[in-house]
């Protein structure tokens, strides 16, 4: 909302300095968004009265002139056809900015004469687009005069940013009364005269649906003059930003800006019959006065005649009865449309207005009226011509809201003591009537206030006026905890995971939650993810995946010029769009060089082995002790599936996968590199919180640890994996560890087979194993391995 | 009487020469050997009797003491000349090396985390609620009705699937979870909800992803006072100062009556923020006692209970402690961008140690 500091004083009398007004905007909730000083543009412009006028020597069109500005007299080279001796001018002196075009004046020869200075047309100071002439000022001019005071531009311009609650303040007045309740000034009241009217209104008035319009008030004007508006009028508009139009317009946005009162104008003589406030037929149109046609559904208030809409009630009036300076006869009207109705109607048709905003947050029942009577009296100083008696249809509610409160449930909320006294003093500078019987003090709650309905309202009216910077500060600080954990089981996996997963190089992205439904097929039933709003065509789904978007990150960074990729996200991924469908997961992508070639160290590129060890060393860390950690092939189809493996934890739901991305995949996000890829899924990871601080038991041995290598030739086909398990099978006590120290194929080995070393670890808790003890336990280990292999060891 | 000045001055004389580890070895064969002079003389010891063995005995021992020590002692000079000499050919080239690398933790991470810590210390603990909500949660548990013109203001994304009729949103705030946490448990309730919110608006200050912390108390006594020192505390510890001006300013949130917006005082020197200082207003949160409509929503008796809520972004905190000044670079995913302002893996934020 914006306003002047000119406007302001019309309905605040005060003698607080501004920068003091501006600073209590602020603390009673009326934020100063911005402050423009229009005075300061024009500040060095003064007025200069021309003594001398004569040709200038070499030029025909320029004049040379002396010009008296008051402390000095000065030249000044001239090209305006109109100057001439004894005028009064608008004087710009050197340094001074033209405003039109930020141009510095500078003492300057021209075509060799000295010239200090300007004399300024109204289009050069930016106030008109006249240009023909510099300005004549009126004889009666002091010389040496600011010309800013003169042409009223001495002036500050306001914008306020207004909360939803306080439609009290959509009008100049209202924020006047705010600022006389916190103390700035007293609130005048402008002297409206009450026309009576001469006679009664031809255009009868009918409410078919008061719930959609309440009240309706209307006024016949005969033999009115649209013209242009008075300066004074067209300069407030102005200095608020908005366009003149004509005078019957110009009135009704005064009004509505100075008392948030919406008006509006109709052409009488383009209405058929009686005015009929109705709820909208399917399939009607209208057309707007933005000039585009509206397709109006059965509920959305309508002011029609007996032929056709004329307006969308307490949104926009239509092009049909539009006045224009031909217009002669006119309805005013003043009414009250449903904030609920207002609102609903303007969302459906997309129809920002300055009526809709404030009907749909409200408007004082009490204005309709007197609305009525300021714009008459405008229309008649402006426009002349009779006006009618004021026709009324429906009723305007005067039921004011009561609450009562006490200064104890204020001073329990605040945190402070608010007495009894200072409540009633604060109350009543609202204009809020109390009355107190013991304890209770009853509050009338005045019509312009329509935010307030409880006790927790009068709270913040006390505060606001009281001002927010008394509020004191109290420790909050509890003697005894109240809540267990700050964190709790899952959410600290979450924290751990993250922090792990970045220790062994992968750099955290946020990316957004949508993504491209386009190259999400793959990943999961993007009909189900659809929003229905999307921001842009390209994140028009909720991401049925992490790894969407990091592929796109990979892509976007491959283009800066890196060769290495290790990164990774943790964050929610949706089935579908239904609020449970929500999942954590965590995914890591490792691709390009793993290390550089250096003096040390030979080129590598990163493999699905780097991936499987981050996964499970995360796995090993999220959930430590003992468990079974399983691996088999069977992956979703975003994995290449011969380089990939899902991974199951104590043999329940599969927990995450690891692999190389299916180069389809790769190919769609326009990946060339091997891309490697885990993903854990963090809500399936069985929960190991602990129970107990103590650790389990440490049994150590101090028997010698015996270590035999043993050599299987096995089917490619046939996983390593196998080989371990069996060689521990052979016997679960003795056998300690059990690794894979070698790994080759070669063709002397036969068709498809390859050969696995593997090193057995051996301790006894008995007794130190003897050589026979360690032959027994290797035909075992041998014996298995080649069971369950179906391979042979090798001599 | 022997007084073995010969065998003396022999050993005096070999134990001059030693070169190496194997001139030591003769040597104590010469003379401890089986065979060694001293060994054969302690045998003749048996011969003699009385007083005199006991002499001679006595004298060959502090002989015998002696050749140890000379052993041990050019044994060690030997070894550490060997040593010395070994040493100096071995030396690598200090100036090569090879390098560890970590990766980084996201800001918003970094952040969230301490905004955690520092709540935590008070006895908040962390909830929350999903990223699609319902209308409901969303707007009119929060006295928000359906036409409320706050609803506008929010530029709300909707999906497809609906509950109770209407359709679900992407949570435009983190407040639904105040409602979700208050069906669930009784006060007294201590909570804050870190998570990701979604605004329909795209441009350089706004991202449709953000990130918002939310907080509530409810308790019998928490009043505005306590929601002043609450955020006192908070942003004096999250911003690592002591100064700290701070400025409550009446504003509106459906949810909350009386509500405040909060600006802290800052200083530009150069390109650089300084929080805390100085005369010029940054908005950073917006707060205010939970409305006790919002209460009898939950139902929560608000005759009983009081309480505040508040909610801030976590983009706008990052920027303003950490000089970040563009908001959609944090989900650019450009590398050189998280490598930059990305923090150790190993630097968790922590009360007893560092908080950044």
């Amino acid at each position: 909302m914006k306003f002047s500091y000119s406007w302001l004083t019309e309905h605040l009398k005060t003698n607080v300095h501004f920068e003091e007004i501006e600073k209590k905007l602020t603390s009673i909730g009326l934020e100063v968004e911005d402050i423009q000083d229009i005075g300061k543009a024009y500040q060095d412009f003064i007025v200069g009265q021309v003594l001398e006028e004569k040709k200038h020597p070499n030029a025909d069109k320029l004049k040379l002139c002396k010009v008296d500005i008051g402390k000095e007299k000065v030249d000044v080279v001239c090209g305006a056809p109109n100057v001439e001796k004894g005028m009064k001018v608008v004087y710009a002196p050197v340094g001074s900015i033209i405003p039109v075009n930020q141009m510095k004046i500078k003492a300057a020869k021209i075509r060799g004469v000295e010239s200090y200075g300007m004399m300024c047309s109204e289009y050069e100071l930016g106030i008109s687009n006249e240009h023909d002439g510099i300005i004549r000022l009126e004889e009666k001019e002091t010389i040496g005069t600011s010309f800013s005071e003169i042409y009223g531009l001495n002036d500050i311009v306001i914008e306020i940013g207004i909360t939803p609650n306080r439609q009290d303040c959509l009008g100049v007045k209202g924020i006047a009364r705010d600022l006389a309740s916190a103390g700035m000034g007293e609130l005048l009241e402008r002297k409206i005269s009450r026309e009576k009217g001469s006679f009664k209104s031809p255009i009868k008035i009918e409410i078919q649906d008061n719930k959609i319009c309440s009240a309706f008030a209307g006024r016949y004007f005969r033999n009115v003059k649209n013209t242009e508006s008075p300066e004074w009028l067209k300069n407030k508009l102005k200095s608020i930003g908005l366009r003149p139009i004509s005078a019957l317009v110009d009135i009704t946005n005064f009004v509505m800006y100075d008392e948030n009162r919406p008006l509006h104008v109709y052409d009488a003589d383009k209405i058929d019959g009686k005015i009929i406030v109705r709820s909208a037929n399917d399939g009607e149109s209208f057309l707007a006065l933005d000039e585009k046609d509206y397709q109006l559904k059965n509920g959305m208030c309508v002011i029609a005649d007996e032929k056709k809409v004329l307006g969308l009630g307490g949104i926009m009036g239509g092009e049909s009865t539009g006045c224009s300076t031909k217009t002669k006869n006119v309805l005013l009207e003043s009414a009250l449309f449903d904030e609920i109705n207002t609102a609903k109607t303007g969302r459906n048709l997309s129809i920002l207005s300055d009526a809709r905003y404030r009907f749909e947050r409200g408007i004082d029942p009490n204005s309709t009226l007197k609305g009525i009577d300021l714009a008459t009296q405008l229309i008649l100083e402006i426009c002349g011509g009779e006006c009618s008696e004021v026709e009324l249809a429906g009723n305007i509610k005067e039921n004011k809201n009561e609450v009562s409160t006490s200064s104890s449930y204020i001073s329990r909320r605040l945190g402070f003591e608010v007495s009894d006294k200072e409540l009633i003093s604060i109350l009543s500078s609202l204009g809020i009537e109390t009355n107190q019987t013991g304890d209770v003090i009853k509050c009338s709650i005045p019509s312009w206030r329509q935010d307030i309905h409880g006790e927790a309202d009068i709270s913040e009216e006390v505060i606001r006026i009281k001002g927010y910077e008394n509020i004191p500060t109290s420790n909050i600080r509890l003697k005894s905890k109240i809540n267990k954990n700050i964190l709790n089981y899952a959410q600290k996996k979450l924290m751990k995971a993250r922090h792990f997963i970045a220790s062994i190089e992968y750099d955290e992205l946020v990316t957004f939650s949508f993504t491209d439904s386009k190259n999400c097929e793959v990943f999961g039933d993007i009909n189900k993810l659809k929003i229905v709003n999307p921001i842009s065509e390209d994140l028009d789904i909720l991401r049925p995946n992490l790894l969407p978007n990091l592929l796109q990150a990979i892509k976007k960074n491959k283009n800066r010029n890196f060769d290495s990729f290790s990164i990774f996200e943790i964050g929610s991924q949706y089935r579908s769009t239904s609020p449970e469908d929500q999942l954590n997961v965590a995914c890591g992508i490792k691709s390009g060089i793993k290390t550089e070639k250096s003096w040390k160290n030979m080129q590598t590129e990163f493999d699905i082995y780097d991936v499987k060890q981050d996964l499970t060393s995360l796995i090993d860390y999220l959930i430590p002790g003992n468990k079974k950690i399983s691996v088999s092939n069977d992956c979703p189809s975003w994995y290449h599936p011969g380089r990939s493996g899902s991974i199951k934890i104590n043999n329940s739901v599969i927990a995450g996968y690891f692999g190389e991305l299916h180069p389809r995949v790769a190919n769609q996000f326009k990946i060339k590199n091997k891309t490697n890829i885990f993903e854990l899924y963090l809500d399936e990871l069985p929960n190991t919180e602990k129970k107990t601080t103590n650790k389990p038991v440490l049994n150590l041995s101090d028997f010698q640890i015996v270590t035999r290598d043993f050599a299987f030739v096995i089917d490619k086909k046939v996983k390593s994996e196998e080989v371990v398990t069996s060689a521990f099978k052979a016997d679960k006590e003795l056998i300690r560890n059990v690794e894979i120290f070698d790994l080759f194929e070669d063709d002397s080995l036969g068709k498809d087979k390859k050969s696995i070393a593997i090193k057995v670890t051996l301790q006894s808790n008995e007794k130190t194993l003897a050589e026979n003890d360690i032959s027994e336990i290797s035909s075992k280990i041998i014996e298995s391995v080649e069971k369950s292999t179906s391979g042979t060891v090798r001599s | 009487m022997k007084d073995f000045r010969e065998l003396e001055t022999e050993i005096k004389k070999a134990s001059d020469k030693f070169t190496n580890i194997e001139s030591i070895n003769e040597f104590r064969i010469k003379f401890l050997g089986k065979k060694g002079i001293i060994s054969l003389e302690m045998k003749e010891l048996a011969s003699l009797s009385g007083d005199e063995r006991k002499q001679h005995a006595e004298k060959l021992n502090k002989i015998k003491d002696s050749v140890l020590e000379i052993i041990a002692s050019k044994t060690e000079e030997l070894n550490s000349e060997e040593l010395e000499k070994k040493l100096n050919s071995e030396t690598l080239d200090i100036t090569l090396s090879t390098s560890k690398s970590y990766g980084t933790i996201h800001p918003i991470s970094q952040v969230i985390e301490e905004v955690i810590t520092i709540f935590g210390d008070l006895d908040f603990f962390v909830a929350e609620g999903p990223e699609v909500e319902t209308d409901y949660n969303n707007f009119t548990a929060l006295n928000t009705s359906e036409h409320h013109p706050a609803r506008q203001m929010h530029d709300t994304f909707y999906v497809e699937t609906e509950t109770d009729g209407m359709p679900n949103v992407l949570r435009t705030h983190t407040s639904p979870v105040q409602i979700r946490s208050m069906l669930e448990q009784k006060p007294p309730i201590r909570l804050i909800a870190p998570g990701k919110t979604f605004r329909c608006d795209n441009d350089q200050t706004h991202s449709p992803m953000f990130h918002q912390v939310e907080g509530l108390v409810i308790d019998q006594e928490s009043n505005m006072s306590h929601l002043k020192g609450c955020l006192e505390i908070f942003l004096k510890t999250f911003f690592e100062t002591d100064k700290l001006n701070m400025r409550f300013r009446p504003s509106h949130f459906p949810f909350t009556e009386p509500s405040a917006e909060v600006d802290i005082g800052y200083t530009k020197k150069g390109n650089q923020l300084i929080i805390g200082e100085g005369e010029d207003w940054l908005e950073i949160l917006g707060c205010g006692m939970v409305h006790p409509n919002v209460l009898e929503n939950v139902n929560i008796n608000s005759n009983e209970y009081q309480g505040y809520a508040f909610g801030m972004g976590i983009e706008r905190l990052a920027m303003l402690k950490y000089g970040i000044s563009d908001l959609r670079t944090f989900f650019d995913s450009d590398l050189r961008w998280n490598k930059h302002y990305g923090f150790s893996p190993l630097n968790i934020p922590s009360i007893i140690g560092d908080l950044s």
